[in-house]
């Protein structure tokens, strides 16, 4: 009835170029869009009638706020789209277009740096990551966010299920934990300017620093460890103790070849091959504060 | 500037407008002016108000579980659990509001939030999370209170010259299990003090405790430890945002401290001392420190080309004054003229970024950034005891200071509406402070790609690329004592990389979708004689979705990698004597579906096998044939089913069971026990294993609204 009334209402007046707005606002779209997909907006930050900066708040564009001026649209009975903005992966409307519609409003903190991302230079569309008529965002839970950030990002999603991995799969953390989808200054969009400065925000006992340091591990958490998951204990992108000796040839144990001769009923288990290989003398290799710590032994 | 736009921005907008002279546009610039919407009621909008919620009960119980399927989910042990959880809001008619949610009460995975506030004015939150970390529950120790700072061994201990000469290890073992707990309470306020101005504070406590592995040596002895684990870090973030919409600015103090509560693990020597004396050994445990940083940025849209300009700077302190221990437990160790480090890291950061579409079909943007970690610690010259064994002289502490200058571009061109091509490119250059083994690198790479949509629901992406890093002439003089000067480190050996990607989807129907993606890359250290030669990484993910009614849908994932490496090693300093060849394979599927049955019954099913085979060879001595490890390998298979029955209006029945069996079979822990090794006493941890079964029942009763609907 709403519609039909809003229908008439603009029916009775001559359009304004460019297009117009509906007549009743909110009340003229839900006379045909009650279904409770998209009543669920309600339930949501942007359909609340007493904040100011929604579009539901006192003098807001309420649905057209997003979806644009409704005029015509209401004129043509809804059969067609007529300027409607549609948000989403094949739809009508152009990604920019769909975004300008989110960043006229969302300029804040989570999307300054938007404008430079990966994202935004990929034309991926807000809509493509977030439902925004659902009062749970599945983007905006950890136990649902790896499948959204995984219908792109697969090949590292894959890696959730790895034997070892950071607790996404059990929901215990999320992709944005470590990245800003919405771009930052950092490579890889991270949360923070540096990898390291990303991992020791959870990690801190090895933010040092120390008073023998390791080198690798002051420049870049990533020289040995993969934070997408790891065939490998502990993330690491190979096992001790080939990845140390990639680094260490020193003339003595580093050097010598590990050979299956050193497993249990090879004759003669070796301990810089088992458990912890290296690591079972080396156990500091984050740094050590021991005075006598040089070999990041204590 | 538009009218409209002058009446909505606050005077601090007009301000910066005024002051830059520009005439910005607006994004949506397309738009009509505003309406009047003193008429717009909004009497259909179903908005919530008064009070919804919805509460669990009900029970889990596991069997076949342990440390090994407890890791991150809190069960770890066979057995009932409560199963409880809440969730639920409220609304005012004058904008107050609260809601809350709070899952796994029952378990170490416990989570939720409460938060509350009045729209437009204020929202406080306060979160909790925990995470459970089982690692081990097969280990043994024959220490005393493991997990303590002073483990000690039983009064009869036998001490020998190996784990075999220890006649009373296996009377003392006793069980200790390898498990931390991660605690986090968090509180963030914001206050909107103006329609363009939020105010914020973020604070958080997480304690993080329990028993963790370390090791600790005698020369050429070892032994595993179980570690005490008591850290607290407490961060705080705070700062204010201004937006508008033709710039945007933020400005925030941010300041973490990390404190250990135990300084140090004391343990006693189990073997034969190798020197008199030489009864205890003592490490450091992380020294607490703190960071503390003021963060600055932002964006602004330029009046040309739609461009946007973004800023970014931040400054801080990295700091670490915790007391030194003695040097050693040996008597008549030398003493330390230092107390503390006095750790002084400068951290620094600057990006710009720029974007711009000169043309509709045309994107650019560029950045640049520099990233600065400058270490003013002063080094000191520290009198050295190797292993509390034996006095090692006395060296001067290295500083390790590095700067990184990037710059990086791309620019995207719709050269037809089925094609878009674009190009890419970054430069990297890291310098490092004197003293280390080179000077500086340079990264270069560069990328081209195109994106074919030749019809609406049909698009590939390709992408190929190369990459290559530089390094400055090595300075072999700082590599440290008797290191293979044939050697270039990992990080920092000339690598070539090429990689090529290749990423599709297909909409085939409007309930059939198809995903592809695919990358393979392989690097090449052309220059290294030593150390890793090459790699080379192949990938591959599918995806199929299909929803045939609106009550089921199905899917079915797959993925495949395989990561091969080729590093020479060499005994003495000359050219390679052994090769190591190490392959990983991995592969996944997950299947599974969900079917509203009818209006009061759903099921879903989730199935997820993940497969990995690990292959080492390794050529030595000069032989032909290589020596084979046995294959490292793991196999996941879940299913989780769940069924949810609307018993009445207001309350639901669920069923859950899960199922994972999980075997893995590592060389380097299959069969190791505590004495299999002479030299290394460990704790004997097996590989992860479980076999778990998890029943789960549960009643859901909802209060309050339970359906958006919109007014009659």
């Amino acid at each position: 009835m709403a519609a039909e009334n809003a229908t008439a209402a603009a029916g009775n007046t001559q359009p304004p170029s460019p297009p117009s707005y509906s007549a009743q606002g909110a009340d003229t779209c839900l006379g045909c869009h009650n279904d409770p997909a998209i009543l669920s907006l309600f339930r949501t930050k942007h359909a609340q009638p007493n904040d100011p900066r929604g579009p539901f708040g006192h003098g807001g564009l309420q649905c057209e706020a997003c979806h644009g001026p409704g005029g015509a649209h209401v004129k043509a009975k809804g059969r067609q789209p007529a300027g409607i903005v549609e948000f989403g992966k094949d739809t009508r409307t152009a990604v920019a277009k769909q975004n300008s519609m989110c960043l006229g409003c969302h300029q804040d903190n989570a999307a300054h740096a938007w404008s430079a991302s990966a994202h935004a230079a990929n034309d991926v569309a807000c809509a493509d990551c977030h439902k925004m008529h659902s009062a749970h965002d599945p983007v905006r839970e950890a136990a649902t966010q790896p499948d959204v950030c995984g219908k792109c990002h697969g090949s590292q999603v894959m890696g959730l299920v790895k034997p070892s991995h950071h607790p996404l799969h059990e929901g215990k953390m999320a992709c944005t934990s470590c990245h800003s989808p919405h771009g930052s200054a950092a490579p890889a969009s991270l949360v923070k300017a540096t990898v390291n400065e990303t991992c020791t925000s959870c990690h801190a006992e090895y933010r040092g620093p120390f008073l023998w340091e390791h080198q690798p591990v002051t420049e870049d958490c990533g020289n040995c460890h993969e934070p997408h998951g790891s065939t490998q204990p502990a993330l690491l992108k190979s096992r001790a103790p080939f990845l140390c000796q990639q680094c260490h040839e020193a003339q003595g144990h580093p050097s010598v070849p590990m050979t299956p001769a050193g497993l249990p009923g090879g004759g003669s288990p070796n301990p810089y091959l088992l458990v912890g290989a290296c690591l079972n003398c080396h156990s500091q290799v984050h740094g050590s504060n021991h005075p006598s710590g040089r070999a990041l032994m204590r | 500037m538009s009218l409209t736009m002058l009446r909505r921005s606050s005077p601090v907008t007009l301000a910066v407008a005024a002051a830059l002279g520009m005439s910005f546009a607006r994004a949506d610039g397309t738009n009509p002016p505003p309406p009047d919407t003193s008429d717009w009621k909004c009497e259909q909008c179903p908005f919530l108000q008064g009070y919804a919620a919805t509460v669990e009960a009900g029970a889990d119980y596991a069997n076949g579980a342990n440390a090994s399927y407890g890791r991150y989910t809190g069960i770890d042990h066979n057995g009932a659990y409560a199963d409880a959880g809440a969730s639920g809001q409220w609304r005012t008619a004058g904008g107050s509001y609260g809601s809350y949610d709070l899952q796994s009460l029952g378990l170490a995975s416990r989570e939720g939030y409460v938060e509350a506030g009045q729209e437009g004015l204020f929202d406080v939150r306060l979160g909790y999370d925990g995470q459970p970390n089982d690692v081990y529950d097969t280990t043994a120790t024959p220490f005393r209170s493991p997990a303590s700072a002073q483990l000690t061994l039983p009064a009869n201990w036998v001490t020998g010259n190996s784990t075999a000469g220890m006649t009373q290890l296996g009377a003392s073992l006793a069980p200790v299990r390898i498990e931390t707990d991660r605690r986090t309470i968090s509180l963030l306020g914001e206050w909107f003090a103006a329609k363009d101005w939020t105010v914020y504070a973020n604070l958080s406590h997480q304690e993080k405790t329990g028993t963790g592995i370390t090791s600790g040596s005698f020369l050429t002895d070892a032994v595993q430890l179980a570690q005490p684990v008591d850290y607290v870090t407490n961060t705080v973030e705070t700062g204010f945002r201004w937006t508008s919409r033709v710039a945007s600015f933020h400005l925030s103090y941010s300041g973490s401290w990390f404190q250990d509560n135990t300084d140090s693990l004391t343990w006693q020597n189990p073997y034969l001392p190798i020197v008199p004396g030489s009864t205890q050994g003592q490490m450091a445990l992380p020294p607490g420190n703190q960071l503390q940083q003021v963060l600055a940025g932002g964006e602004a849209r330029l009046p040309l080309f739609q461009a946007t300009l973004a800023y970014e700077a931040s400054y801080g302190k990295l700091t670490q004054d915790q007391a030194f221990l003695p040097v050693s437990t040996l008597p008549g160790s030398p003493a330390l003229p230092w107390s503390t480090l006095d750790g002084d890291v400068h951290i620094s950061h600057y990006g710009l970024a720029l974007s711009a579409r000169p043309l509709s079909r045309l994107y650019l943007r560029g950045k640049v950034s520099y990233d600065g970690r400058d270490d003013h610690t002063v080094p000191l010259a520290i009198p050295y005891v190797v292993t509390d064994t034996f006095a090692g002289g006395s060296y001067v502490t290295p500083r390790y200071s590095e700067d990184r200058s990037r710059a990086d571009g791309s620019a995207d061109y719709r050269l037809f509406r089925w094609l878009r091509v674009g190009a890419a490119g970054e430069a990297l250059f890291t310098h490092y402070s004197p003293g280390q083994v080179v000077t500086s690198t340079t990264n270069n790479r560069g990328w081209g790609y195109a994106t074919v949509n030749p019809v609406a629901p049909l698009t590939f992406t390709l992408k190929a690329g190369n990459a290559r890093r530089k390094a400055a002439t090595f300075n072999t003089t700082a590599l440290p004592v008797a290191e293979n000067p044939l050697l270039n480190p990992y990080d920092y050996a000339p690598r070539d990389q090429n990689f090529f990607a290749l990423s599709g989807s297909w909409a085939v129907t409007s309930s059939l979708t198809w995903a592809l993606e695919g990358s393979w890359a392989d690097d090449a250290y052309r220059l290294s004689q030593l150390g890793l030669q090459s790699t080379r990484d192949r990938r591959a993910s599918t995806t199929v979705t299909w929803a045939p009614t609106e009550t089921l849908s199905l899917y079915l994932d797959t993925s495949y990698q395989r990561i091969a490496s080729l590093q020479n090693g060499s005994i003495a300093t000359a050219a390679p004597v052994w090769q190591a060849l190490d392959g990983e394979y991995f592969w996944t599927t997950a299947a599974g579906g969900h079917w509203q049955i009818h209006e009061r019954w759903d099921l879903s099913l989730d199935y997820v096998r993940a497969t990995t085979r690990g292959d080492t060879d390794i050529w030595s001595g000069g032989v032909a044939t290589p020596a084979d490890f046995p294959e490292n390998r793991t196999q996941l298979d879940s299913v989780a089913f769940k069924t949810t029955w609307q018993w009445t209006k207001a309350l639901k029945v669920r069923f859950r069971y899960a199922h994972e069996t999980y075997h893995t079979f590592d060389w380097a822990l299959e069969n190791v026990e505590p004495a299999t090794v002479l030299n290394l006493l460990s704790l004997g941890g097996q590989p992860f294993r479980h076999d778990t079964n998890v029943y789960s029942l549960t009643a859901i009763y909802q209060l309050g609204e339970r359906e958006v609907a919109a007014k009659e």
